[in-house]
């Protein structure tokens, strides 16, 4: 058919038409993972309280922690996100141990908080879109202590929505422990050997 | 605009410093991600810092932090009182920087919980401005600059104040002026100031055992990771305060 003016007006109507309604719709969809999001944190923070405050041995806690925290956080992009520039410069050795050792850390850095947050109770907030990333405000108030704002940055990976950053009172985890890294990794020669042997003795300790 | 004085010569302080040869070695141009890290990192003079919180951690390990536990042994019903005049005592500075910052509600704030908590809430002991709706905050000079624009300096660890800004210690400076304990004069006694800061530094002592400790053990360099927790946080006030537009209602409003 011959592109007739008409059908030119037409077909530019409707497409601004479309592209007017867009924003509409992607807005909508924010909306949507916004929710999504704040419902996520919500289920996770009383999936921990859950284990936390429940029965059973530390050590029992630790082992019904870690699969949770597995599933719901995004550690391994934590990782090498904490690993900055010196990822690329890496081998994939290197990398892969790099990450599993910040694993282990992570997770009993995590475990040496159960007793503290014992009896916390947590509130969602205000939840805001930035970028990929969804921020889930929450106020966490352990018990005798000051009410603390937390915010749970939450992304959609392959893996489903996982947490791929926490941001207490305006400090975030991973910009912290990346500094602490870079830092370390600065005073020995940007050898990364000599991180990862570190974090071996911090494990073991 | 030109920095002011105090500011100028913290920066010509700095500027000796690392005329001294007591910086860090800049990395070369050719090493463009290490460059990035170093203008982020914004320390210039990191060996000086490196040896004052050197210094300050054998102070706080042998000296601040014994005692700190020692006074968390008191009672808690001793201690929150305690915190509360000590609160209160840092209201004038407060207030000073809110009026500066042009924050009407925040310096409304500050002035309601000065005058309640000192009168009804004796002398400051109790604090019961926050069940009257007034929520607690504290400001200082150095975030008031920040809302003027001027920019956070080279990082700063102080001998005994620890992690600061060049900005930041020109604000506390400035905050001292501000104070007005600092005129009051005791019968010529400096007792009540000394005692006055003494329970200021034990109170956050005491308050920071947990989140320094936690620090201490888990970061494999404890320097690098208080800078970038103190410089994150006084970003957050910084921007938290200036967001904080919440408007003064006229009374005329709310019959």
């Amino acid at each position: 058919m011959m592109l007739t003016r008409r059908r030119l007006l037409a077909c530019s109507s409707l497409a601004g038409l479309l592209l007017a309604a867009a924003p509409l719709t992607a807005s909508r969809a924010w909306a949507q993972a916004g929710g999504d999001a704040t419902a996520f944190v919500v289920r996770l923070g009383n999936a921990l309280v859950a284990i936390i405050d429940g029965p059973g041995s530390y050590d029992d806690k630790k082992a019904r922690l870690r699969p949770l925290i597995d599933q719901s956080v995004d550690v391994d992009g934590i990782a090498r996100f904490c690993l900055g520039r010196f990822w690329r410069t890496a081998t994939p050795a290197q990398q892969g141990e790099f990450s599993q050792l910040f694993h282990e850390v992570l997770m009993n850095n995590i475990f040496g908080k159960i007793g503290e947050f014992r009896g916390v109770t947590f509130a969602p907030t205000t939840t805001t879109q930035r970028e990929q990333d969804t921020l889930v405000g929450t106020t966490i108030k352990r018990p005798n202590q000051q009410a603390n704002n937390v915010q749970w940055v939450v992304n959609q990976t392959a893996g489903g929505q996982k947490i791929v950053d926490v941001v207490a009172e305006g400090t975030s985890l991973r910009l912290t422990q990346r500094s602490d890294y870079a830092a370390y990794l600065q005073r020995n020669n940007n050898n990364v050997d000599a991180l990862i042997a570190a974090m071996r003795q911090q494990i073991a300790r | 605009m030109l920095p002011s004085r105090p500011l100028r010569r913290t920066l010509s302080v700095v500027a000796i410093a690392c005329a001294l040869s007591a910086c860090a070695a800049k990395p070369p141009s050719t090493d463009e991600a290490a460059l990035a890290d170093y203008r982020q990192n914004n320390d210039p003079i990191e060996p000086t810092n490196r040896f004052f919180y050197k210094i300050n951690d054998g102070i706080d390990t042998y000296v601040l932090r014994p005692v700190a536990v020692a006074y968390r042994q008191v009672p808690g019903a001793i201690r929150r009182p305690v915190h509360n005049v000590v609160t209160n005592l840092a209201a004038p500075v407060t207030l000073v920087n809110d009026v500066l910052q042009t924050k009407p509600r925040r310096a409304g704030d500050t002035l309601m919980r000065f005058a309640i908590n000192s009168t009804v809430g004796g002398l400051g002991l109790f604090d019961v401005a926050t069940d009257w709706g007034y929520p607690a905050h504290t400001s200082d000079f150095g975030v008031t600059m920040a809302l003027w624009g001027v920019g956070e300096g080279p990082y700063l660890f102080l001998p005994v104040l620890g992690p600061n800004g060049a900005r930041d210690s020109a604000g506390y400076v400035a905050d001292i002026g501000f104070d007005p304990l600092t005129y009051a004069s005791f019968g010529g006694s400096r007792a009540v100031q000394l005692s006055r800061y003494g329970l200021t530094a034990l109170d956050t002592r005491e308050r920071l055992i947990d989140p320094i400790d936690q620090v201490k053990k888990s970061a494999l360099d404890p320097y690098a990771t208080f800078r970038s927790l103190y410089r994150q946080n006084r970003q957050d006030t910084i921007d938290r305060t200036r967001d904080d537009n919440r408007a003064t209602v006229p009374a005329w409003f709310s019959r």
